[in-house]
């Protein structure tokens, strides 16, 4: 991951001179840009000789030309020598959505980029939705869009009153108070967020699953058996690494297509490439024990190999 | 039979005939993955997104375009196989296992034909696909799989990553140059035994 300024996320440095000499050129450059734009629209739409396909193209690159200056124009205004690099930062010439991510490490620079939400079930690294953001807004805020994206496909299902999600999981980055109240609204349970540093306890008592339901204000919609899933999908959060790691083996870690649609369209290419590989590793039962396990209690269907040979024909 | 209609003019040269199916063995990691896309509800959703975006009429005469359902297959078969668009579309003219991917049943082409999908072809494919239409071949996905008792949405994990911005080594813009610049590289071979006059 590329990075600004020194180890522990000091001040970089940046060559202010090199900066101005480049943009009062490119300020130039696009100075007249403000008075042509109008009267190049005028002419485009009084002109006969131009289909109307043509003219819509034009005019959209009349456009991106304008934004292009404009964000030259704003940024020549921001750069100032001993000030910290603020969110909304160009960080890269070729695309300004992208943005210094806020929750870094300690130890390490500024890093930037994009950055990538996923939703995935723990017994076999499914990922139902996956978001890549404009900038780098905080975590919790990746959470409702994706459980958004789940209800869409739930919706696509023939008989969509049979899937629910009963519990989200997630890291402390997501331990928010209103983004719990906003999950219980909907009827899903919140206690595989911890709230600690301490491990979810994978296994609660009677008296623990009341509480939880009484707290969450979900008695009447979740099961006892619920919250006991719910625990242990929690307590196992940290196999989503491995679900991770998988996608960034498959080229998720750097992108490579331009701009934010260019990242959008990759990411998702890259999550249903692995979802394919996962629904084979189902099909074939090439899952871990425990995912094993989990998926007889959600009371997933098992195939055998006669079933996937049988399937093909 | 429809994917065969749109390859006609690759795939109707004097080459040996070959059953894609047959071919394959079931067993194929890549025949495996295939068969788990739903490419019917994909194709269903990607054509009326692109003819109501792009809508564009075709000259009469013109080569009948490449199937949605193909181009889509490479595009999934590049992240899957971590291929480039010119490394799998040259897969797609010499592996099996991809054209059995892409859809293609029967093939009897030529070996004087380069390609039968062109690198620009793809990126332009690409191009075309926006956020919304990327969110809903997800969810086509996740609803095949969920209604197939494969997966359940019941117990979720969440999580970010970081991605940094990379560069392509030969980027689209690269690609699409290098075709306007050169026309007959990529298709003045298979311009020489098909009778349907090149690509523009």
């Amino acid at each position: 991951m590329r990075g600004f300024g020194r180890q522990c996320r000091g001040q970089g440095k940046v060559f202010v001179k090199l900066v101005r000499q480049t943009e009062r050129h490119l300020l130039d450059l696009g100075a007249s840009i403000e008075t042509w734009t109008p009267e190049a629209k005028d002419l485009l739409h009084q002109s006969p000789k131009l289909g109307e396909a043509q003219c819509q193209r034009l005019l959209r690159d009349l456009a991106a030309a304008s934004d292009a200056h404009r964000q030259v124009v704003k940024q020549s205004q921001r750069l100032t020598q001993g000030k910290k690099l603020g969110q909304c930062k160009i960080v890269n010439a070729y695309d300004p959505t992208i943005a210094p991510i806020i929750k870094g490490k300690s130890n390490c620079p500024a890093q930037f980029g994009r950055k990538t939400g996923i939703l995935s079930e723990p017994a076999s690294g499914f990922l139902f939705a996956h978001r890549v953001p404009e900038g780098n807004p905080s975590d919790p805020s990746y959470v409702l869009p994706l459980l958004d994206q789940v209800q869409r496909a739930i919706d696509r299902v023939p008989s969509p009153k049979r899937f629910q999600v009963h519990s989200l999981g997630g890291d402390l980055g997501v331990n928010d108070s209103e983004l719990r109240h906003a999950l219980h609204t909907r009827g899903i349970l919140t206690v595989g967020i911890p709230t600690t540093l301490e491990p979810i306890n994978p296994q609660p008592s009677p008296d623990e699953v009341l509480d939880i339901l009484n707290a969450s204000g979900l008695n009447r919609l979740r099961t006892p058996h619920q919250v006991h899933l719910a625990c242990a999908s929690g307590y196992s959060r940290p196999v989503v690494e491995s679900h991770i790691a998988t996608v960034m083996a498959r080229g998720a870690g750097e992108v490579r297509y331009k701009g934010l649609e260019g990242a959008v369209v990759q990411m998702g290419m890259t999550v249903m490439a692995h979802n394919g590989a996962v629904l084979v590793r189902i099909r074939q039962q090439r899952l871990s024990k425990r995912g094993q396990k989990f998926r007889r209690l959600l009371g997933l269907r098992c195939h055998n190999v006669n079933q996937i040979n049988d399937s093909y024909f | 039979m429809s994917i065969l209609r749109h390859l006609q003019h690759w795939l109707s040269g004097q080459g040996p005939h070959l059953q894609t199916t047959e071919f394959v063995p079931e067993t194929h990691p890549i025949r495996l993955w295939a068969d788990t896309f739903p490419w019917e509800a994909m194709v269903e959703a990607v054509t009326p997104s692109f003819a109501q975006r792009f809508p564009k009429k075709r000259a009469k005469g013109g080569r009948v375009p490449v199937a949605p359902r193909m181009l889509l297959a490479l595009e999934l078969l590049k992240h899957e196989l971590g291929e480039s668009a010119e490394g799998i579309c040259q897969r797609l003219r010499t592996d099996v296992a991809v054209m059995y991917a892409c859809g293609i049943r029967e093939v009897q082409a030529e070996g004087s034909t380069a390609y039968f999908v062109l690198p620009e072809t793809l990126v332009q494919f690409r191009r075309r696909i926006d956020p919304d239409l990327m969110d809903t071949l997800v969810a086509i996905q996740s609803a095949a799989a969920m209604a197939e008792g494969l997966v359940s949405p019941a117990h979720l994990l969440i999580d970010t990553f970081p991605s940094e911005q990379g560069s392509q080594r030969v980027t689209d813009a690269t690609t699409l140059y290098k075709a306007q610049k050169k026309p007959f590289i990529s298709s003045s071979a298979s311009a020489a035994g098909a009778p349907a006059p090149p690509r523009p």
